[in-house]
């Protein structure tokens, strides 16, 4: 009887290793994507069946496979796939969602939050996964000093210290907070890295190892079978210069309405190529199904399409970032000259006459070449707390949109109105006292900024403004901004789905509060409103609440026009028809850098 | 079991059918290949050999059947199998610009194609490219700045996408190679979205057109080549 259990324990080990096959039945905290069902996020995605490859182009080799020392997207595309963590951020609306925990909640106070496992979950080597693994990815690799770790300065509190994290059981983990901090619900969901295959090399837990010898382990050197991973897809094969292969993860603990196990996909093979332009080649040869295309692809894919089979995805929805033209409302400060010029720049009817002269839809057509979107407000449109939704991560709509029209007889009378007119007859608008007045315009040599300028500068010269626009290089630019010495200057800021990232350019104090930094001393009540804004958005874990505060601090930032927002590009894609779901990539399903194609949700249409 | 066996049968029989009219339509591109006088017709047969050609040829065969084949769908059936084989248009990319003109300039249609494509961010609006063509004074870079063209000439471009009435006119009638070659671009791309033709309209079309308008044939055999395709 011994034996033939020994024997049945065999078959089973190899059942997992050899033949990968993983749960027997689903677990029952899986996590079950609503693909199909009406009325959520998922409607429009199409339930799919498992098999097949699916075939991606890739710029460079990784550097590793260690989640938590990849400091480029060239790794993190791969280990962000084999890893996941507590939360995430939701495939298609961007908003923060549990994902291996199946639920939190948060003390009366804020201070604390507890995680709720989904229980009965592996790794994909059929190890237990449980908040053991929680307690080491956090405490003893993320807030390892020992640890080059990424990650870490995202984990600190306004007032310097780091969540204390500690088990409670086998499946509950509990954060303690200093003080409550929304943004930090989402970074302490860190993706979880195995403690039985790596606690071995973390020097505090094994003194027998050297210091640092975390940060030289899962080098591409490994052998992969040692891999273990949490997320859908396990590296299997890496040819350097060629070829990365991911298999499915036997025990990957999501699933779809009907009960099939995801990844979709057997295998993503990622083809790893000199450029963007032998990617492109690759998909025109069918070598890859999808490729994340630019602009001057256009020409060439949008013919092929209908014969190939393939769609090019040109979308209304814009890039994360914005663009921007500031008037220096602190302009001659330092030195103190140039009062009126001050004076004016600080008159928000002379910034609204500003607003109401930019040609977006010329930008949007010239610049862009038709391929991008008008832009109102300081949130990246992508984000869930962009004030063009109605709530949370929802649809966006621009009901709430503060908008100034391309409008330059309205610009022109709201000049008159504050005495900026010609007053000696040569053809530009003067000071209201009577003094010259121009404008000097700068941007650094891109070619889009340059573009967008020269359209400024021919519509505030026909309105009767002499402006000047000289291109500067970059760190001059940039003196000109951080020295209050600029006039009227152009530039862009990244961005992302967190408002509070944006605190250090919105508030009165930030180091990137450019356009007026005298406000950190001279706060006015709109300024105020606005730091306060960001504080309550920052300091309460209701969602709906947050993205009230920060829909306010939006609208109240784009009346005031500090930063006069201009276009943003739009997302391209290009994807082969027979890759189901593709069709659902997007900005803002793009967390973690991997050019917004859901891999997990995809599926080979030619197999249904 | 009598059940299972009748399915396996079944599924059997239906593979052997599949099969048969695959190979009986392969073996009517061959006969359309080598017999159809029209050389747009045969063209189009010929696209639709290159994977055929690629599989049963050695790489010297192909390379005398570009140059010596009997009719120009099995010249072009090879020069695309041979121009797969090499690489496809990765190799062409990489050489200079200049050199890629000089061989252009000396008929080599690929090597213009890759200039083109190298090039292609200056001209991301219809007005650049457009500009580029009345410039060109080499044939083949005319026509790939037209094939280009006809990129934002077509339906679903973001910027100077034309009518289809305005594209007929233009394969017929426009005023240099590039805008001819841009307009038959263009309307292939239309009538392949739309599925607006069938084999036997397509052909027609072809007979009356080749050699009298012969970009608008040229639009033709590319959705020839398409619908040959589907079969």
């Amino acid at each position: 009887m011994r034996k033939i259990l020994l024997l049945v324990g065999l078959v089973l080990a190899l059942g997992v290793t050899v033949f990968g096959q993983g749960y027997d039945e689903m677990p029952a905290d899986a996590l079950v994507y609503p693909i199909g069902v009406a009325g959520t996020a998922y409607e429009n995605v199409e339930l799919g069946v498992r098999g097949g490859t699916l075939y991606v182009p890739n710029i460079e080799d990784p550097r590793g496979w260690n989640n938590h020392t990849a400091h480029e997207t060239s790794t993190t595309w791969f280990t962000y796939r084999m890893h996941k963590g507590l939360m995430a951020l939701d495939h298609i609306t961007g908003a923060i969602v549990v994902d291996l925990a199946k639920s939190y909640e948060i003390s009366e106070d804020g201070l604390v939050i507890t995680f709720h496992m989904r229980e009965g979950l592996k790794w994909s080597d059929g190890e237990p996964l449980t908040a053991d693994d929680v307690v080491f990815s956090y405490v003893d690799v993320v807030l390892n000093e020992d640890v080059d770790c990424n990650s870490r300065d995202s984990q600190i509190l306004p007032d310097g210290t780091f969540p204390v994290c500690e088990k409670i059981d086998d499946y509950t983990v509990q954060y303690t907070l200093s003080t409550i901090y929304r943004p930090v619900l989402n970074a302490i969901g860190v993706n979880l890295m195995p403690k039985h295959k790596l606690a071995q090399y973390v020097h505090k837990l094994n003194p027998d190892v050297p210091a640092g010898t975390f940060n030289e382990t899962w080098t591409l050197d490994m052998p992969l079978e040692e891999l273990v991973g949490c997320g859908p897809y396990i590296v299997t094969d890496y040819q350097p210069n060629v070829s990365v292969t991911m298999e499915r993860n036997p025990y990957y603990y999501a699933y779809d309405p009907a009960g099939t196990q995801l990844p979709y996909y057997d295998k993503v093979v990622n083809q790893i190529v000199a450029n963007q332009d032998v990617s492109m080649l690759k998909f025109r040869n069918g070598e890859v199904d999808v490729y994340g295309m630019r602009p001057e692809d256009i020409a060439i894919l949008l013919p092929e399409g209908p014969a190939k089979g393939f769609t090019t995805m040109i979308t209304d929805k814009a890039r994360t970032g914005t663009t921007w033209i500031m008037p220096n409302q602190d302009i001659g400060l330092p030195d103190d000259t140039n009062a009126e010029k001050r004076a004016l720049y600080r008159n928000v009817e002379f910034r609204e006459a500003i607003a109401h002269l930019l040609d977006k839809d010329t930008m949007v057509q010239n610049v862009l070449n038709g391929l991008g979107t008008a832009q109102w407000t300081s949130e990246s449109i992508p984000s869930p707390f962009y004030a063009g939704r109605d709530e949370y991560g929802g649809p966006i709509t621009d009901n709430n949109a503060v908008v100034f029209e391309y409008d330059p007889a309205l610009a022109q009378s709201k000049l008159d109105a504050i005495g900026v007119v010609d007053a000696d007859g040569d053809g530009w608008r003067d000071l209201p006292s009577g003094e010259p007045f121009s404008i000097e315009l700068n941007t650094n040599d891109n070619t889009l900024r340059v573009a967008y300028c020269l359209i400024m500068q021919d519509d505030f010269r026909a309105a009767g403004l002499n402006a000047n626009f000289q291109v500067v290089d970059f760190n001059t630019l940039v003196g000109k901004l951080f020295g209050q010495t600029g006039d009227f200057i152009m530039l862009g800021l990244t961005g992302g789905d967190e408002p509070n990232s944006g605190k250090n350019v919105y508030t009165s104090c930030g180091s990137l509060h450019a356009y007026r930094y005298s406000a950190c001393e001279e706060p006015d009540e709109i300024d105020q409103r606005i730091d306060e804004l960001y504080d309550l958005g920052a300091n309460t874990f209701d969602l709906g609440a947050a993205f009230d505060y920060y829909v306010e601090a939006q609208q109240l930032l784009s009346a005031q026009l500090g930063y006069i927002y201009l276009c943003q590009p739009t997302y391209l894609y290009v994807y082969y028809d027979y890759v189901g779901n593709a069709g659902l990539a997007s900005p803002t399903s793009s967390p973690h850098g991997d050019n917004g194609l859901l891999t997990e949700l995809c599926f080979d249409r030619r197999l249904l | 079991m009598m059940k299972r066996n009748g399915l396996r049968a079944l599924g059997l029989a239906t593979c052997v059918v599949v099969l048969i009219s695959a190979i009986g339509f392969a073996v009517e591109l061959y006969d359309v290949v080598a017999n159809e006088s029209v050389p747009e017709i045969s063209k189009a047969a010929g696209i639709n050999l290159v994977s055929d050609y690629l599989a049963t040829h050695t790489a010297e065969e192909l390379a005398d059947l570009a140059i010596n084949g009997a009719t120009p769908g099995i010249r072009l059936a090879a020069d695309r199998a041979l121009f797969e084989a090499n690489g496809g248009l990765v190799p062409y990319v990489a050489l200079d610009q200049d050199t890629l003109y000089a061989m252009a300039a000396a008929g080599d249609q690929d090597a213009a194609d890759a200039w083109v494509f190298n090039a292609r961010a200056s001209y991301k609006r219809p007005e650049l490219a457009e500009a580029a063509i009345a410039d060109s004074k080499v044939v083949t870079i005319e026509v790939s700045l037209g094939r280009l063209l006809g990129g934002l000439y077509g339906p679903g471009s973001p910027l100077g996408m034309k009518a289809k009435e305005e594209l007929l006119r233009l394969v017929v009638n426009g005023e240099s190679l590039g805008l001819r070659v841009a307009a038959a671009t263009a309307l292939t791309t239309y009538w392949i979205s739309e599925s607006a033709f069938t084999i036997p309209q397509v052909e027609r079309a072809i007979r009356a057109n080749s050699g009298i308008n012969p970009e608008l044939a040229l639009a033709h055999q590319d959705v020839l080549a398409y619908l040959y395709g589907l079969e």
